[in-house]
């Protein structure tokens, strides 16, 4: 199958890759899995705790190569917006973006819900600060 | 169920190996196409089309695995889409060492084979429990015992699937 150009582009140019101190307040962390493959996403955000606004956004994954350009497409969108904006994020964005096929919208799928896990954390954390 | 019919057994998620494999053989034997090359040519396709039932019925009712996954599909139940989430922080923990394992860090091998026979042990334990559910679905069948088993389905397969990538791995890796 052939992937296109944008993901091969973050394929092999992922953005953002790495990690964030998960024990920091202020950082969230999304961890999704597909059942089928042993595909595991980690993602996480930074958040401004003033102005809302996600700082810094990092991921690492495992999984095909839509899964890594759809997780690297995600934390490129996410710099820069507020916690709301990035709950409006959805799969079909990325796809679109991406061209993903059908047969690889789990991955833009899970792209979506590695955002709401990490954002989720975020708030779960700063409810308790 | 159509692979319990064709082998004469009533559908049950518990079935002993013994019992399915006396009425395959006595079935097979039943159907034998050797004894059919006298028979009309419509029979003979009969008794091709029998074994090739029977055989596929022993392969999936055989195995409690493949049985039950059969027995849930036949029921309408979907396997689950999603990954068990209390095992992901460990599967990426588990991907990292392998991804260091590939980057020649045989340092991590160690820890590989921790986590290898951890998840195997694991499979051990669903094997067990997935047994018990069947026996109690058997005994008084109702939707929420099938929702068990879905779950407990779901995560032997997720389980088997990363030992087998791991051992994959251990074993691309080994030696250089």
């Amino acid at each position: 199958m052939a992937y296109s150009e944008k993901v091969l582009d973050h394929y092999n140019h992922p953005r953002n890759v790495g990690s964030l101190d998960k024990a920091d307040p202020t950082v969230g962390t999304g961890m999704v899995g597909a059942p089928e493959c042993g595909d595991v996403m980690k993602l996480q955000v930074k958040v401004n705790p003033t102005t809302g606004i996600i700082e810094e956004a990092k991921f690492k994954t495992f999984g095909c190569g839509s899964a890594i350009a759809s997780s690297s497409l995600a934390t490129e969108w996410l710099r820069g917006k507020t916690v709301d904006e990035a709950l409006a994020i959805k799969n079909t964005d990325i796809v679109n973006e991406l061209s993903l096929p059908p047969v690889k919208i789990h991955c833009s799928v899970l792209a979506e819900d590695a955002i709401k896990a990490a954002i989720d954390d975020y708030k779960k954390k700063s409810a308790h600060v | 169920m159509k692979l319990y019919e064709a082998l004469g057994l009533e559908p049950a998620l518990a079935l002993h190996m013994e019992e399915v494999k006396k009425h395959f053989y006595e079935r097979s034997r039943q159907w034998h196409p050797d004894k059919f090359s006298r028979a009309s040519a419509a029979e003979q396709d009969l008794a091709l089309e029998m074994t090739a039932v029977l055989n596929d019925a022993y392969r999936t009712l055989r195995d409690p695995v493949s049985r039950a996954e059969y027995f849930l599909k036949e029921r309408g139940i979907e396997l689950s889409k999603d990954a068990p989430a209390e095992l992901l922080e460990e599967v990426f923990e588990l991907n990292m060492a392998l991804e260091e394992l590939r980057d020649g860090d045989a340092s991590v091998r160690a820890q590989l084979e921790q986590s290898a026979a951890k998840f195997r042990s694991m499979q051990m334990v669903s094997d067990t429990e997935l047994a018990s559910l069947f026996i109690h679905h058997d005994a008084a069948p109702g939707p929420a015992k099938l929702d068990q088993i879905r779950a407990a389905l779901n995560r032997r397969r997720y389980v088997s699937n990363l030992v087998r990538d791991v051992e994959k791995e251990l074993h691309v890796h080994s030696a250089n």
